[in-house]
C-alpha cells in the first residue's frame, strides 16, 4: 500500500515523455476546458448542474473553434507567403 | 467627516475583504466557500487542482523552478513562477525543493508544465479578485453579465 503512495509520488518528479507532433495540440483541450469551467463559475448568477454543462461546453466549444479557425487563417498566410 | 463607528466599519470591511482574498489563495475556491458560494468553491478547487496536477505530472515538479539562468527584468526570478505562485503558498514549497535544480526537466513537458500550472495560478487570481468583488459589493456583482438573469 505504503509503495504504492511511493510509486504515486515519484510519477511527480519525472516529467513524462512528451514529443512534438500534431497529436501534441490536443494538450489544449483541457486547458481550454479549464477556462470555460472557471469563467462560468464566475460569471453565472446562478449554477444549476445543466446550466452549468451547456454554458461551460458552448464556451469551450467557442474557443476550440477561435483556434482552428486562427490556426487555419495563420496557415494560409504563410502558404500564400511561401507560394 | 467620519464618525469613529463608520471608520471602523470601514476598517473591518476592508480586513475582511483582505481574510476572503487570502483564504481564495490558500485553498483555491475558499474564498467562495466563506461567502456561502458552495458550488463554485467546488468547481473552482476542482478544476484548478486539477489543472495544477496535470501540470506537475506532465513536466515534474520541476516546472516549478523559482530561478532563471539569465537575468531579466525581475532579477534571476522566473516570471512563470510568479503566476504558479498564485495557486497556492503551497507552491513556496514545492520552489524551495526543486530551487536548487535537482528537477530538471525540458522541451516540451516543461513547456506544457509551465503553461497548465502558470494558467491555473492566474486563474486562482481571477477568482480571487472576483471573491473580493462579490464580497464588497454582494451579490449585485454578478448582475450585468450574459448570463444575468
Amino acid at each position: 500500500m505504503l509503495s504504492d503512495y511511493v510509486r504515486l509520488l515519484a510519477a511527480f518528479t519525472a516529467p513524462e515523455a512528451l514529443t512534438m507532433n500534431p497529436q501534441s495540440m490536443l494538450w489544449m483541450l483541457p486547458l481550454a476546458a479549464a477556462v470555460a469551467a472557471v469563467y462560468k463559475a464566475i460569471k453565472m448568477p446562478t449554477i444549476t448542474a445543466r446550466s452549468f454543462l451547456k454554458e461551460s461546453f458552448l464556451l469551450f466549444a467557442s474557443i476550440v473553434v477561435f483556434i482552428i479557425a486562427s490556426a487555419a487563417v495563420l496557415w494560409l498566410v504563410t502558404y500564400l507567403a511561401i507560394e | 467627516m467620519r464618525t469613529i463607528a463608520e471608520r471602523i466599519n470601514h476598517i473591518n470591511h476592508g480586513l475582511l475583504l483582505l481574510v476572503i482574498a487570502a483564504l481564495g489563495w490558500a485553498v483555491p475556491g475558499a474564498g467562495y466557500l466563506f461567502l456561502g458560494q458552495t458550488k463554485r468553491a467546488v468547481i473552482v478547487l476542482v478544476t484548478i487542482a486539477v489543472t495544477f496536477t496535470i501540470g506537475i505530472y506532465a513536466g515534474s515538479i520541476g516546472v516549478i523552478d523559482p530561478v532563471t539562468d539569465g537575468i531579466g527584468i525581475l532579477g534571476r526570478l522566473n516570471p512563470w513562477y510568479l503566476a504558479q505562485i498564485l495557486n497556492s503558498p503551497l507552491v513556496f514549497l514545492i520552489g524551495k525543493t526543486t530551487a536548487a535544480g535537482a528537477y530538471p526537466v525540458y522541451g516540451k513537458p516543461q513547456e506544457i508544465g509551465q503553461l497548465y500550472t502558470s494558467i491555473s495560478g492566474l486563474l486562482n487570481l481571477l477568482c480571487i479578485i472576483n471573491c473580493v468583488c462579490l464580497a464588497h459589493l454582494g451579490p449585485s456583482a454578478l448582475k450585468g453579465g450574459r448570463n444575468a438573469q
